[in-house]
């Protein structure tokens, strides 16, 4: 199939590139997807939405031809079509850029993107391949370059390309923001729009951000538990709407709208562009607005340096927190965070620097010293740093305090089990035993464990590095109130996130990560989205 | 930052596939039905090679369970083996698999020796230090794996049993060597590659007195060691942080446990527990009480297949232990009935692959039939992104 073959259909009388009908999935008690209709268009943008575990995911791969489905029909271009396995998939155009990169990073860009093909390499007519793609959809990328020396949007380009040079006729994007700077998002969009009305492609957004929803798409199908709930023209409902349709009922708390995307900016005043933050290098991080209190701060990085392999990763990173305080820590994913939470999981050993908990400094390389000196952490990928997936709920709450439920020489099982009923009850841990494997958990309550772990230690400092990533919206709201509730009895809270409507709903203070630097700190109240996006691109001022 | 789980993931992956899971009746029944399979395989290999299964069945029943004798050899080999495999369910907990236990064997025997035979400690004494300075040996022999790992990275499984070669040679040359350990010449008469015999107050008496049946007392040792072994595993803080480095090693690190340090020990643990098998072999009435560079004669490698059939659980280790004991003693007996010894062998590797493998195959069954999801391959951008930020 060329571009020539796809005729110029007339607006409004479009044919469907795809159809869906009465998809049905399960897996064992489970429907994942329960009679699912779509319909996308040629030259249209389709907007999916739906929560964590609304059947999103488990419908693309029907659609790539991973999962087998059920039952139900699908039509590409009005003729009904097996789609048994992804090479079936591919052959009638369908591609998808994965939420998480598919790219290998030592490989260069030409080289991942001719991965798959059989025959022949040829270089230079992949490099020239990738550059004419790159030309003509705005997507300028250097064919030679390694992938591993990338930015996170320059990666979102070569798995375009990648997509693109198959000649795709619908196009599914899954969460393509993620990653992305504002900036960045809306080039990703321009160029989205260009696809589809200058080529007559069809493409499917996934995504759980209403703003980027209703920005971007043409028309929304809304899922909810496997089912589709709301289905209309993006033109035609509004985000609240959208939020109804999405969790099922409505949506009223200002955390709970922060969570799906819905708060509203501030946008900027007639000043606009005023100097984000004063430079007073070389500490970027003296807060906008310095409460002089007597006490030190409860947390307080002080020129934090870490390298990894030679690249610096953290830069004389400084930041502090005080006693009951939520301080948000912004920036687009891939700037240091990750470390930084390693650091405060006690992971990482910093080159340089020093962590300092009520003016104390840390000796970090002692295992456990943090949790020791009164730091909780939720860490951000809580299966690797977390908890333990094979041990039981019980175990992962008392991993970290397991004198307190040790007689004299054993553990007690009977002290195990009373600690665990006690956390579960408080913190509303859904679990069929104490006994049961933290596995087989959903992820909210997988999120609760460690949560009432790092809690129970009555921490003076808590960590949470993207609390809400992967939870549904009522676990996200669970967890937005107990944060909060946190700073109000006194503990400080660093909140991670690289989602700006969670730090700006939470946060009384964002920080900027830029580059392993603190390229600013600002009261929320002061943080617009022009002066917030000049610091995550590394403007300090 | 984290290359240790890199280098070890592939261990980590199989192990939390053995790990023990609740009771799958589904599992037990492919369970039996392998086993049945390898003992009809079995039956057909020594039709085939000209003997006479029914024979063989009952020679096999006669030289390890027909009388007070036959059991008495039983569990002579199955003391030393049961110890070997509790050494396997320590280093398995921890993620530092440990593949050296043939060598550490050696090492704990080689050591025994030269204590029972070097050192003029009076009374039982000797025989406690005896076991003690073997399993010191053994232990330190595991615990230059770990230093190795350490300080080189050298991967574990590799370095723990190519020390095993290493062992061989040194033992070799200990009781070849006359001003080490190779027994003293009386007259004019010729020396063998072995050892003096160690001193009865060296030796490992029975316990009891029966008519027939002699209990050593080193099956009691193993015995007592297993609980032991069990309790300490599951029961303790020690036990439960080396199953959190087991099972999630960055995790166990962010609790504070000091993974290199705990797993390092465990290897050593697990080697000195090899060690006492090897103490056990030297002083038990299973051998000739000396020294002989094949005085292991692969109960190592047996304890390990204890192990991996019990799952690392050291309680079910126990009867397994009995089984293989079954399996060397009956297999001696065979051999005299003219089956050839190395059938045995291959009946022994059958039956192993019945226990093991159900288990693993339904997990790559239950797997496959759950969708081919997981072969989607991604690379979370974030990772290598931090190098580039």
């Amino acid at each position: 199939m060329t571009l020539t073959e796809r005729t110029e259909q007339p607006a409004g009388t479009r044919r469907p590139a795809l159809r869906l009908r009465g998809i049905r999935k399960a897996y064992g008690p489970v429907v994942a997807c329960d009679a699912v209709d779509l319909t996308v268009h040629t030259g249209e943008i389709h907007g999916l939405l739906g929560e964590n575990g609304a059947g999103k995911s488990t419908l693309m791969k029907i659609l790539l031809g991973l999962v087998p489905r059920d039952d139900g029909l699908i039509l590409h271009h009005g003729r009904p079509v097996a789609i048994a396995s992804p090479h079936e998939a591919m052959a009638l155009g369908l591609g998808m850029v994965h939420q998480h990169f598919s790219l290998i990073g030592p490989l260069t860009v030409w080289e991942n993107v001719i991965l798959g093909d059989s025959g022949r390499i040829d270089r230079a007519e992949a490099c020239a391949q990738v550059e004419t793609i790159g030309k003509r959809y705005g997507l300028p990328v250097d064919p030679t370059t390694r992938v591993d020396r990338l930015s996170a949007g320059e990666r979102q380009r070569v798995e375009l390309i990648k997509c693109l040079r198959r000649d795709p006729s619908v196009l599914i994007l899954d969460e393509p923001t993620s990653v992305l700077t504002q900036a960045e998002s809306a080039e990703l969009f321009t160029v989205l729009r260009r696809l589809v009305q200058t080529e007559e492609r069809a493409v499917i957004l996934i995504s759980h951000k209403l703003a980027e929803i209703t920005t971007a798409t043409d028309r929304v199908t809304v899922l909810r538990r496997g089912r589709v709930v709301f289905e209309a023209r993006t033109r035609q409902t509004s985000p609240q709407e959208l939020a109804r349709q999405m969790v099922g009922r409505e949506v009223s708390l200002r955390a709970e709208g922060a969570a799906l995307g819905l708060g509203a900016l501030p946008v900027d005043g007639p000043e606009g562009t005023a100097a984000a933050e004063p430079a007073t290098a070389p500490d970027p991080a003296v807060p906008a607005t310095p409460t002089t209190t007597s006490e030190p701060a409860a947390l307080r990085l002080r020129d934090v340096t870490v390298t990894v392999g030679g690249i610096t990763v953290l830069d004389q990173l400084n930041l502090d927190v005080r006693a009951g305080e939520i301080v948000g820590l912004y920036g687009v994913e891939g700037n240091g965070q990750a470390t930084l939470g390693d650091l405060l999981c006690g992971l990482v050993v910093p080159a340089a620097g020093t962590v300092e908990l009520a003016g104390a400094p840390v000796d970090l390389t002692r295992p456990g010293a943090l949790h020791r000196a009164g730091l909780g952490i939720v860490p951000e990928d809580r299966h690797r740093s977390g908890v333990v997936l094979d041990m039981s709920v019980a175990e992962n709450l008392a991993m970290k305090s397991l004198g307190d439920v040790s007689g004299r020489m054993l553990l007690s099982r009977r002290k195990m089990h009373a600690v665990a009923q006690r956390l579960a009850a408080e913190f509303n841990i859904v679990t069929p035993s104490m006994d049961t494997p933290v596995r087989s958990l959903s992820g909210g309550n997988q999120q609760r464990v460690v949560l009432a772990r790092e809690m129970s230690a009555n921490p003076a400092v808590l960590v949470a590095a993207q609390p809400t990533r992967g939870l549904d919206v009522g676990a996200i709201e669970d967890m937005y109130q107990r944060l909060n509730r946190a700073a109000a009895d006194g503990v400080a809270v660093l909140l991670i996130s690289t989602e700006l409507e969670e730090v700006m709903a939470l946060a009384s203070r964002i920080a900027v990560i830029s580059a392993g630097r603190i390229t600013g700190v600002l009261p929320t109240r002061e943080a617009t989205a022009e002066r917030l996006g000049m610091l995550v691109g590394g403007v300090t001022g | 930052m984290n290359g240790r789980q890199a280098a070890d993931g592939t261990g980590r992956r199989i192990l939390a596939r053995l790990a023990p899971g609740p009771a799958n009746w589904r599992v037990v029944g492919v369970t039996i039905l392998a086993v049945a399979a390898a003992l009809g395989l079995s039956a057909l290999l020594i039709a085939v090679t000209g003997g006479s299964p029914v024979a063989s069945v009952q020679a096999l029943f006669q030289g390890s369970m027909a009388d007070p004798t036959a059991w008495s050899s039983t569990l002579l080999f199955t003391a030393p083996l049961l110890l070997v495999a509790l050494g396997v369910c320590v280093s398995a907990r921890s993620g530092f698999f440990n593949l050296g236990q043939e060598g550490q064997v050696l090492i704990g025997a080689m050591a025994a020796t030269w204590v029972a035979l070097r050192l003029a400690i009076p009374g039982p004494v000797l025989l406690v230090v005896t076991f003690l300075v073997a399993a010191l040996a053994a232990g330190a022999w595991a615990g230059l794996s770990s230093l190795m790992y350490r300080f080189r990275g050298v991967n574990v499984v590799v370095s723990t049993m190519l020390m095993t070669f290493l062992a061989q040679q040194l033992v070799a040359y200990m009781v070849t060597t006359p001003w080490l350990l190779q027994e003293s010449r009386i007259g004019t008469g010729t020396v063998s590659p072995q050892s003096n015999k160690v001193p009865a107050n060296a030796l490992l008496g029975s316990v009891g007195e029966y008519p027939n049946l002699q209990l050593n007392a080193g099956l009691l040792l193993a015995l007592a060691t297993a609980v032991a072994v069990a309790v300490v595993l599951t029961r303790t803080r020690w036990g439960f942080r080396l199953k959190m480095v087991g099972l999630n090693p960055v995790t166990a690190e962010s609790a504070g446990v000091r993974v290199a340090a705990l797993g390092g020990f465990a290897l050593a643990v697990s080697g000195a527990l090899a060690g006492l098998a090897g103490a056990v072999l030297l002083t038990s009435p299973v051998g000739t009480n000396r020294l002989q560079a094949g005085i292991s004669n692969n109960i190592g490698w047996d304890g390990l297949l204890v192990a991996l059939v019990a799952r690392n659980r050291p309680l079910v280790a126990i009867p397994v232990a009995v089984l293989f004991g079954v399996l060397r003693s009956g297999g001696g007996f065979l051999a005299a009935t003219g089956v050839p010894p190395f059938l045995v062998d291959v009946v022994k590797a059958l039956l192993v692959l019945a226990f093991v493998a159900p288990p693993v195959v339904m997990n790559l069954i239950s797997r496959r039939s759950t969708g081919r999801a997981g072969r989607i391959v991604s690379t979370p951008a974030r990772v290598p992104e931090e190098a580039v930020a």
